[in-house]
């Protein structure tokens, strides 16, 4: 018994710091900050949503932020030939320029208002909030089994002018928006 | 004897010492950077597992209460085969199996066959009884499979719950109908689980309605007594029920559930005459019928406003020699929970209860009335206050109630949760709470057992008959509690809880002898000595509940927890003709249990459960270690084959005793191996 915990207590412990700096980013938000980069490659925005052929594309996060440092993985890479730019933003009044928009689920309570400002836009919108696709997001993750997985609202993407390549909707969970 | 224990204890220690060396090698590399994701296809990134800790700890972080959460994932990993059994994971719970089919379960202290400070509520269905303030333990069950959570909140119930939720709620909440879809036909056997089935089936009907069906069947071996002999304590039931949920509208959603149960289970109960042999021990079945229906109706007015509506019907029926129970129960509940301004939420709500009984008395348990009907009125309201938004919150509340044995009852507490950082919050509280009298306070006479004349320990040449009498002036048991916890998220892989409280009772059920006096009804002539029901009793207790979740590596996760007790009851306040239902050494001092879920491969699993219980001297119940084990093949996606080993480490041992005016050899839990086989489609 006490040999035991003498020989343990002289094998040398490996590296690793117990300091806690930043909270390292939680798997759920690489896996969805993966599929916000992999997303961009499958939807064509229309000509008049970009200045030229090598500006940004503006991924912005209204709300509270729920990725934390899963972003870095993506920030500033190239995609359709174009940076990834990242913003955050509290106001929807703020999404000019906008491409991309993840509504964090603390805008849950706007969200009908929301998503009627942003009816007319070209602005691909992408939340995590159930309900979401059917209230008129375009895209909406949702967790199947552990895993997480997403639904597309075809209708809303063609409200936007957006077109979704077939290669996404076949993965995705269709969803049409529920008539009110 | 001292070979086994310490055998026992070098098992845990081994166990302790891998447990800490692993854990500090693997907080260097838990900081590894994760392989990058962008790389991955979508069909790839749609494969991949989350999961995280947080998701069972999301729910427990905010909570201003010790609550612990018990997943389906952790029951199914457990191997265990009953909502009790189950119940060993969460810290600050007392489990321990008296005989196959009864247990004494209590949350920090107080543990006995009826221990009554425990509420417990299935799909927020109360099962606790009113006859012996206890719950029954072998006619709760469901299939478990089909149990999203059960939630452990030790410390009194606060202002949700109600009287009777002393020391602890346990809340099971089976899972909505639309995630228990299609078939599943589940059976096995085996040395102690002679031989089960299960069968479920889940449907949809048109969009937004689902539900499902299931029925049971287990058969249960006796265990055996410290001198090998087999206890007569075998038993079986038969259980079936249904569940519908429906999604109305947008904000509408009504739910609907019933079961309906059978059990009979084997009793060896003794009884007191008032003629040779003076005393009698039979071995006797006791049969159970019951079932009830319950309907829940939400709407939900805005996301942060919504009112709940439930009533539910509860029938049971017991019988057994000696004592004959049929109750009926109706509920009605409504609860609203609405923001008064931004950073205030109130939720409140007005209940009502009708219980009604009709009990068999025999010479040995006699209840006067014997047909009883009670009325319970509550009401409770609750004031959650986000006074620095995401760092502190109070919330205020209290319980107010009116039932047929004391009147008026108010259980207020008050609440704090401090959240300095979004990894860590700290929590304390002060609640009062009561314990209602039951049935069995007020309105019973039990006849214990009977002396024979002329004889050392009766030399009158009248029998002596020791009975237990209610007392319609008993009171409620009071607690005051102070509870203070800490909770960490250290990692995204590891967090911690620890709890810990300061629990004052007053007024704790007593029982005093009075002076002995001549009846003559029921016959024959006998000398009578009372011992009447009282509130006598004061006691304190003070403990810790740590409770640790690691995921080790993706493929091995690790629970952990710790319980320390302490109970005093000051020997001022007893007297010396007060016996003592409970006292500083019939709880366990410490417990530990460990958990290991490991995925040996992605279709094999090896899940080990492991426990330490300290002695309860006073019932001369040694402490004990033990061992769970349970290997999981899934041969193909919808087919699991298990093999379950239970208290493997000893070949008997016993956890409890009740006890009897007679000295009987402790019933002894058994080693146990079964076979599962489970077909989903």
């Amino acid at each position: 018994m006490l040999i035991m915990m003498f020989i343990s207590l002289s094998i040398p412990v490996g590296s690793g710091s117990i300091v806690i700096a930043n909270p390292p980013a939680s798997p759920e938000y690489l896996i969805k900050a993966a599929y916000l980069y992999n997303f961009t490659k499958f939807v064509e925005w229309p000509p008049e949503a970009f200045e030229d052929d090598f500006s940004p594309i503006n991924l912005f996060i209204l709300g509270a932020d729920p990725f934390g440092e899963a972003l870095d993985s993506i920030k500033n890479r190239t995609v359709q030939g174009r940076r990834l730019n990242i913003k955050y933003v509290n106001h929807i009044e703020e999404v000019s320029g906008c491409h991309i928009l993840f509504i964090s689920a603390s805008e849950k309570e706007n969200l009908r208002s929301i998503l009627r400002i942003l009816k007319n836009s070209t602005i691909l919108t992408i939340s995590e909030t159930e309900n979401f696709s059917k209230r008129g997001g375009i895209i909406n993750f949702i967790q199947v089994e552990n895993k997480i997985h997403f639904e597309i609202n075809p209708d809303a993407a063609q409200q936007g002018k957006l077109k979704i390549s077939s290669q996404l909707l076949r993965l995705a969970k269709i969803v049409s928006s529920e008539s009110r | 004897m001292g070979k086994d224990v310490v055998f026992q204890r070098g098992v845990m220690m081994s166990f302790i010492w891998i447990l800490l060396l692993t854990f500090i090698a693997t907080l260097g590399w838990a900081y590894e950077n994760p392989t990058d994701l962008t790389e991955l296809a979508i069909e790839d990134l749609m494969k991949i597992e989350i999961t995280s800790v947080s998701k069972k700890q999301q729910k427990v972080f905010d909570a201003a209460a010790a609550i612990f959460v018990i997943t389906q994932e952790d029951i199914r990993r457990s191997g265990v085969t009953s909502i009790p059994e189950a119940l060993r994971m969460a810290p600050g719970v007392e489990v321990a199996h008296i005989s196959a089919n009864q247990w004494a379960i209590s949350i920090r202290g107080f543990n006995n066959l009826f221990a009554n400070k425990l509420l417990v509520l299935i799909d927020g269905r109360s099962v606790y009884s009113p006859l012996y303030s206890g719950v029954f333990w072998d006619i709760q069950d469901t299939l478990l499979e089909d149990i999203e959570r059960i939630e452990v909140i030790r410390g009194p119930g606060a202002t949700l719950w109600g009287a009777n939720a002393v020391n602890g709620v346990i809340n099971i909440i089976t899972k909505q109908a639309k995630d228990t879809q299609g078939g599943l036909v589940s059976f096995g056997g085996g040395t102690e689980e002679r031989g089960f089935g299960e069968v479920r089936y889940g449907g949809k009907i048109g969009e937004g309605t689902y539900y499902r069906a299931y029925a049971k069947y287990f058969d249960r071996d006796h265990f055996s007594d410290t001198f090998g002999q087999a206890t007569h304590d075998g038993w079986n039931a038969l259980r079936g029920g249904f569940r519908v949920d429906s999604q109305l509208s947008l904000q509408d959603s009504i739910t609907a559930q019933g079961d309906i149960y059978k059990t009979d289970s084997g009793l060896t109960s003794s009884f007191a005459l008032l003629y040779p042999p003076f005393t009698q021990s039979l071995n006797e079945e006791i049969h159970s019928v019951g079932g009830n229906i319950l309907g829940r109706w939400r709407h939900t007015f805005s996301n942060s406003s919504d009112m709940i509506l439930q009533m539910y019907y509860d029938w049971k029926e017991h019988q057994e020699l000696a004592h004959g129970e049929r109750r009926d129960t109706f509920d009605l509940d409504f609860q609203h929970k609405f923001p008064l301004v931004e950073w205030q939420e109130v939720v409140w709500g007005l209940g009502y209860r009708l219980v009604e009984d009709d009990i068999r008395n025999s010479f040995s348990v006699a209840f006067t009335p014997d047909h009883r009907t009670d009325h319970l009125f509550s009401g409770f309201v609750q004031d959650d206050l986000s006074l620095i938004k995401d760092r502190l919150r109070v919330t205020l509340g209290s319980k107010f109630e009116h039932n047929s044995y004391t009147g008026f009852e108010i259980q207020p507490n008050v609440r704090m949760l401090w959240t300095p950082g979004s990894r860590h919050s700290i929590w304390g509280a002060v609640s009062r709470a009561v314990r209602t009298p039951a049935r069995a306070d007020d309105d019973v006479r039990y006849n214990i057992s009977a002396l024979p004349p002329d004889t050392v320990t009766n030399p009158s040449s009248l029998p002596v008959l020791i009975s237990a009498f209610g007392n319609h002036y008993v009171e409620s048991e009071k607690l005051i509690a102070y509870e203070l916890g800490y909770r960490v998220q250290a990692t995204s892989r590891i967090t911690m809880d620890i709890a810990t409280f300061y629990n004052d009772y007053t007024h704790l059920r007593s029982s005093e002898t009075g002076m002995p006096r001549l009846e003559t009804s029921p016959g024959p002539l006998h000398l009578l000595v009372p011992i009447t029901l009282g509130n006598g009793l004061k006691a304190t207790t003070y403990g810790l509940e740590m409770a640790i979740d690691w995921r080790a590596l993706d493929w091995w996760r690790l629970q952990a927890s710790y319980t320390y007790l302490k109970v005093r009851v000051p020997s001022a306040s007893v007297m010396s003709s007060t016996f003592v239902e409970f006292g500083d050494e019939r709880d366990p001092r410490h417990q530990i249990g460990l958990w290991s879920w490991m995925d040996l491969r992605r279709d094999l699993e090896l899940n080990l459960s492991f426990r330490f219980v300290d002695k309860l001297p006073d019932l001369q119940v040694k402490s004990y270690v033990n061992l769970d084990a349970q290997l999981v093949w899934k041969p193909h996606k919808n087919l699991e084959l298990s093999i379950v080993g239970q208290n493997l480490l000893d070949h008997s041992h016993a956890e409890f005793r009740t006890e009897s005016f007679l000295p009987a050899p402790a019933i002894e839990v058994e080693r146990g191996v079964y076979g599962r086989m489970t077909w989903r489609f």
